[in-house]
């Protein structure tokens, strides 16, 4: 196991600051845990300041996010006319992604209810669907005035629940919504520094002659050794 | 004649809130296009500043046209 550890080349990034190595570790694994976590690949990888950095800014904003859209922005939903195009960006954090995803197939499959009975990263309900009276009893409780009709053994949505939200928060949904897609579409340069380090630079015009020639590995600065 | 100001600053006003959201994640997005470019904390700092001053040199501008042609048209 050590020998194996020994003779397999390690991935290494150049600094572009003071040209020290940065030990990559498994880059594709690091990549993995930044895109479930923002930051935790880059811990991995022992970058510890930038792995909390980006764990408490991103992470941060998406739990504003949630909060200002009162837990209802990240969902999953490819309705026919009705997609949810900002879970694109939202997908770009693996903690919230794989459970709106999990919560749509099982809403939107034979069991007709969420995982979580509280209904957090559930899409919303549209006209006529239905699911189970346990599921309609906790949506009814935690929306006054949202009524479902009786269809043993199941309910059936009387209204839009996307349409409800919107009316009750209002500007929020919008917010929550921006807030939580950037987090998610930042996150995708935080899984690219935890796969190959520091970003290259932007390349000026005339900025080749001053600069020495790019470590071998090319321009990113990545190199085995 | 209309003045002008008064119906700008009106149209600023409007946009307040959008601003007051949206410093934060321009703050977020400088800060990160910084850290995902460097390694070191004290050119990450520097360079989150430079980011700052871009984008939000980049969205002034933006809004700025924007409440222009609102008044314009």
């Amino acid at each position: 196991m050590g020998r194996q550890e020994a003779a397999r080349p390690r991935l290494i990034a150049i600094s572009p600051d003071d040209g020290a190595a940065i030990d990559l570790r498994n880059p594709v694994l690091a990549a993995a845990l930044s895109w479930l976590v923002p930051g935790l690949g880059q811990l991995y990888q022992g970058r510890t300041l930038k792995g909390g950095l980006f764990m408490a800014a991103l992470l941060g904003t998406l739990v504003v996010g949630m909060w200002i859209g009162a837990g209802r922005v990240v969902y999953a939903s490819w309705r026919p006319g009705e997609p949810r195009l900002a879970f694109i960006g939202q997908a770009g954090i693996g903690a919230v992604a794989i459970p709106a995803v999990l919560q749509s197939l099982r809403l939107n499959g034979p069991a007709r209810e969420p995982y979580f009975a509280a209904g957090l990263f559930a899409p919303p309900l549209a006209t006529g669907q239905l699911v189970t009276p346990a599921y309609a009893a906790r949506v009814s409780r935690a929306e006054p005035g949202f009524d479902f009709f009786d269809r043993p053994p199941l309910a059936q949505c009387q209204r839009d629940q996307l349409s409800a939200w919107q009316r009750r928060l209002g500007r929020r949904f919008e917010i929550g919504t921006l807030y939580t897609v950037l987090a998610g579409m930042l996150n995708v340069l935080v899984v690219l520094d935890a796969l190959s380090g520091p970003l290259p630079a932007p390349s000026r015009a005339g900025a080749a002659e001053k600069t020495p020639a790019a470590p071998a590995g090319g321009p990113s600065g990545r190199e085995t050794r | 004649m209309i003045d002008p100001l008064p119906l700008l600053f009106a149209q600023f006003a409007d946009k307040v809130p959008g601003v007051f959201f949206g410093l934060p994640l321009l703050a977020l997005a400088s800060l990160i296009f910084a850290a995902t470019h460097h390694e070191d904390p004290a050119a990450i700092g520097l360079a989150t500043v430079h980011w700052a001053v871009w984008l939000g040199g980049i969205l002034g501008v933006v809004l700025a046209a924007v409440l222009l042609l609102g008044w314009l048209v």
